[in-house]
């Protein structure tokens, strides 16, 4: 396998995670708090920034497949419930864990990556007495939002950018206002 | 300034750019980019041992030192020379602010809660399928309908748990 392509990726990944200052504990916690909402702008900018760049990339003839992820509805609300209060309990999801620990921080790095290993040999062995039954409730199947609603991606490109630029406008007067 | 010396940037500029390489990711080579794969793909180390006829870990999850492991190598090494080059790298075990506040200086305890969240969200991601890498941001961008359940549980979870940590200030 390439290694460079997957280094790369994760590189920009980490280097991102960093400076927008979600390798910090305050951060992560206080979208839960609503008072800093650094979280959702940077995963909605990324969201919709990608899709387009996706869009473009299909238009062009690039695009490759990709796997897709299954809508199963009850199992993916639930697994969101108990991932959003692990990390409003710790201050890191998966991904800013390696980001903390570039930059230093032994609490990431020590038991922040042991407890992703010991949960993903608990998830393993869970496995087959849960995620038979849960996947199979309320599965959609690996859809977009475009087949589900019979609609080209690009119209839900736009409506999706349309609510993203209406939320961030709303957000940044807001804040200009408390300020 | 050097826009590669300035320690913050802009979340919608990071986003932004996160966004254009995530479809590169995608679009290009077919990952999503994933912060909780690698610790599914490295699991089997242990899980194989502990479980030896388990279906999982022969038939269902890869065990290898896969594309997501290295993308969480590559991203330990980028936030590195991000704060390298920044000035902000500095080893510590506690974070910088609030949690004082809250838990009290013990880092043991910052330790045993660091360790159970960081399970815990490990765990979720397996059962909803994806963290906020792989399902929020990645199935986001592909405009998949679990990405947006995932983030409503995400605040779901996330809100009542803050709430009960900060109730008291």
């Amino acid at each position: 396998m390439d290694v460079l392509k997957p280094l790369l990726v994760g590189f920009c990944f980490g280097w991102l995670l960093q400076r927008a200052g979600l390798s910090r504990y305050d951060r992560i916690v206080n979208i839960f708090r609503l008072r800093d909402f650094a979280v959702m702008q940077f995963m909605l900018s990324a969201l919709v920034v990608g899709a387009l760049v996706l869009q473009l990339l299909a238009a062009l003839g690039l695009a490759g497949a990709y796997p897709l992820p299954v809508t199963y509805v009850w199992g993916v609300l639930f697994g969101g419930v108990v991932f959003g209060a692990g990390m409003a309990l710790s201050g890191f999801c998966p991904g800013t864990v390696a980001a903390g620990a570039g930059e230093g921080r032994l609490d990431y790095l020590i038991p922040g990556f042991l407890g992703l290993y010991v949960g993903a040999v608990i998830f393993g062995w869970l496995y087959p007495l849960v995620m038979p039954r849960l996947v199979a409730l309320g599965n959609f199947g690996p859809i977009t939002l475009a087949e589900a609603l019979g609609v080209r991606p690009w119209l839900v490109t736009l409506i999706a950018w349309e609510l993203v630029l209406i939320g961030f406008y709303w957000l940044e007067r807001g804040v200009r206002r408390r300020a | 300034m050097n826009p590669l010396r300035r320690p913050a940037w802009s979340p919608y500029v990071a986003g932004a750019l996160l966004g254009i390489v995530i479809a590169c990711s995608m679009a290009l080579w077919g990952h999503r980019l994933s912060g909780a794969g690698a610790w599914q793909h490295l699991s089997g180390y242990l899980g194989r041992i502990l479980v030896p006829d388990s279906l999982y870990w022969r038939a269902i999850v890869p065990t290898g030192i896969t594309w997501d492991v290295w993308v969480i190598v590559g991203g330990v090494l980028g936030a590195f020379a991000a704060s390298s080059l920044a000035g902000t790298f500095r080893i510590r075990t506690m974070p910088d602010r609030q949690w004082t506040d809250v838990f009290g200086p013990s880092r043991t305890k910052r330790f045993i809660l660091a360790f159970l969240g960081s399970m815990l969200t490990e765990i979720a991601g397996g059962i909803a399928g994806g963290c906020t890498a792989s399902l929020a941001v990645s199935g986001g961008a592909a405009l998949v309908p679990a990405a947006f359940l995932f983030m409503a549980g995400m605040f779901a979870g996330g809100i009542p748990t803050a709430w009960l940590i900060y109730r008291r200030r």
